[in-house]
């Protein structure tokens, strides 16, 4: 089997069952291929941060199986820190460490979890503040940052751990419209280099431009996946035809 | 309407009104204490922190002396024979030519300024305090990290721990911890009380140190371990810094209730501040000015500890 055609994640039917007993997530099978730009949609309360959450196993599925680069993570034994380390997350809130400049906030991982050394580390981050255009930034604490600042030092953070693909997770929705434009630039120049992404998103114009894929989830399930350009000019789905025209 | 200088006013007059309170109860305290005809003698009090009456100077054994003539100096000739010891260093001798002594009797002064009572009392209190605050400090964020761990024997024995000491009455831990646990290890009353007042304080730490990281966004553990960090590195580098930062003042009042908590400890055999107020009551029958020299000193360590509190926590938000 070569590389790119084995999945960099893939989940397999899987169901996330909460305490309560309702489903989160039904029979849920997507992979993510090395390249590809995927983003989910749907409603809210549709799953689609549980399917995100179940993709690097931050929150453990009820049955199905999910597999990391070529590992499935449910296997006796498996360094889930280590699969984790290879995934990127970039969240709705943000979710800086306060107390941590911007700086120390990209070290902190590399350092800890990859072990590597503090220059080079250092080195590394301060390329990567400036690629998100916050050099200047650099030794300034979360709070002193407006949103939009923020959820680009957690792009560059998450990016500071050199991932094999990124996550995100509602990265604009918590933001002031006016700053949504900044973060979804730096995240085309990602899709641009060829980072391989999954995007749970609301934006549909960056939905059509960046994925090479885009799927649509409803009641825990994918109802309807399909490129960018039948998926938003001629869906063969009535929900998401419904959907859509509730959103335009 | 109330402008600003209103409210200046205001306040000012509020400050006023509390003063005379203040005054009026010390006034009260005043005409009471005439009332019982109690005769101050604050000016005994100064020599119960600071003796002047310079060191004691003691037999080394028991023996017959001879004075020298310099009256500073004095020869000891074993009872029980043996060679004969020259003592020196007398300012004043207590003492007559002849006398037969016995060892640890006193045999003159050595002038100078001593601690008295109340001063190695303070520095008992003080000594016990930080020592056990230390030992508290360790056993709460041990307990506290246990309560929120993910192994339930770990959290079914912090909250034990945290149950039992919270539901009985220190006096009583510290009887158990002297009298029982003390005999068994055979502990000295030093070891026994800090043990005691750690073990309690332990308890409350492990409280507010739970309190503080069941407090920090859930988001904060999230994106630790999407970066790759363990449970532990997660718990150690971003979510327990916040943690203890943000519950500073809660611990800082602990440490404030283990300085007075440890009054409690002058029932076992060491002499803390508060036996030593006990002590000195005993032999000068002065109880007014000597309790509250005591209750002074008390107020000068919590308010010192506060105060350092105070600037650490201000240093800590410039940051």
């Amino acid at each position: 089997m070569n590389e790119s055609a084995t999945p960099l994640i893939e989940v397999r039917g899987v169901e996330k069952r909460f305490g309560n007993g309702t489903r989160g997530l039904d029979a849920v099978s997507l992979s993510i291929r090395r390249g590809e730009v995927i983003c989910i949609i749907g409603p809210s309360g549709c799953g689609k941060s549980t399917l995100l959450r179940a993709l690097n196993a931050l929150a453990p599925v009820t049955a199905g199986e999910v597999w990391i680069e070529g590992v499935c993570v449910h296997r006796r034994g498996v360094d889930l820190d280590r699969l984790r380390a290879k995934v990127g997350m970039v969240f709705q809130q943000f979710n800086l460490f306060p107390h941590l400049t911007a700086l120390e906030n990209l070290m902190l991982a590399p350092m800890k979890v990859l072990r590597q050394a503090p220059s080079i580390v250092r080195t590394r981050a301060l390329d990567l503040l400036e690629q998100v255009g916050l050099a200047d930034k650099a030794h300034s604490r979360p709070a002193q940052l407006s949103g939009g600042q923020q959820q680009r030092v957690a792009i560059a953070r998450a990016l500071c751990m050199q991932p094999d693909v990124m996550l995100f997770d509602e990265p604009t929705s918590a933001l002031d419209p006016e700053m949504v434009g900044e973060v979804l630039e730096v995240m085309r120049a990602l899709a641009a280099n060829g980072m391989t992404m999954c995007v749970v998103t609301h934006e549909m114009a960056f939905a059509r431009a960046v994925a090479t894929r885009v799927v649509f989830m409803e009641a825990g399930r994918i109802v309807y996946e399909a490129a960018p350009p039948s998926f938003f000019d001629a869906p063969a789905n009535e929900r998401l035809r419904e959907f859509l025209s509730e959103r335009r | 309407m109330t402008g600003e200088g209103d409210g200046d006013r205001r306040t000012w007059i509020g400050h006023v009104v509390a003063a005379i309170v203040v005054l009026g109860i010390g006034a009260s305290l005043y005409f009471a204490s005439l009332q019982v005809h109690y005769e101050w003698r604050w000016e005994r009090v100064p020599g119960y922190l600071v003796s002047t009456g310079g060191r004691e100077i003691v037999a080394p054994f028991d023996g017959t002396v001879v004075l020298a003539p310099d009256g500073r100096s004095l020869t000891l000739t074993p009872l029980l024979g043996g060679e004969t010891v020259r003592v020196e260093g007398f300012d004043r001798v207590e003492i007559s030519d002849g006398d037969i002594v016995f060892s640890g009797n006193t045999l003159g002064r050595e002038a100078g300024w001593s601690a008295g009572p109340l001063a190695l009392g303070l520095w008992m209190t003080l000594k016990i305090s930080m020592v056990s605050l230390v030992f508290a400090l360790v056993l709460g964020l041990g307990a506290g990290l246990a309560r929120v761990s993910s192994s339930v024997a770990a959290r079914d024995l912090a909250a034990l721990y945290v149950e039992l000491i919270r539901g009985t009455p220190l006096l009583v831990q510290i009887f158990i911890m002297y009298f029982f646990i003390g005999t068994v290890l055979s502990l000295s009353a030093f070891a026994a009380g800090v043990a005691a007042l750690a073990v309690f304080t332990g308890a409350y730490v492990a409280e507010i140190v739970r309190g503080g990281i069941e407090a920090i966004p859930r988001g904060q553990g999230e994106a630790a371990r999407s970066l790759g960090m363990s449970a532990w590195q997660s718990m150690r580098h971003v979510v327990l810094p916040q943690a203890l930062r943000n519950s500073s003042p809660a611990l800082a009042g602990q440490f404030i209730n283990l300085i007075k908590d440890s009054s409690l400890v002058s029932i076992m055999a060491l002499t803390d501040l508060t036996k030593a107020g006990r002590e000195v009551v005993s032999s000068t029958f002065s109880p007014f000015e000597v309790w509250f020299c005591v209750a002074l000193l008390y107020l000068l360590l919590t308010g010192s500890l506060s105060w350092v509190v105070r600037r650490m926590e201000r240093r800590l938000a410039h940051e």
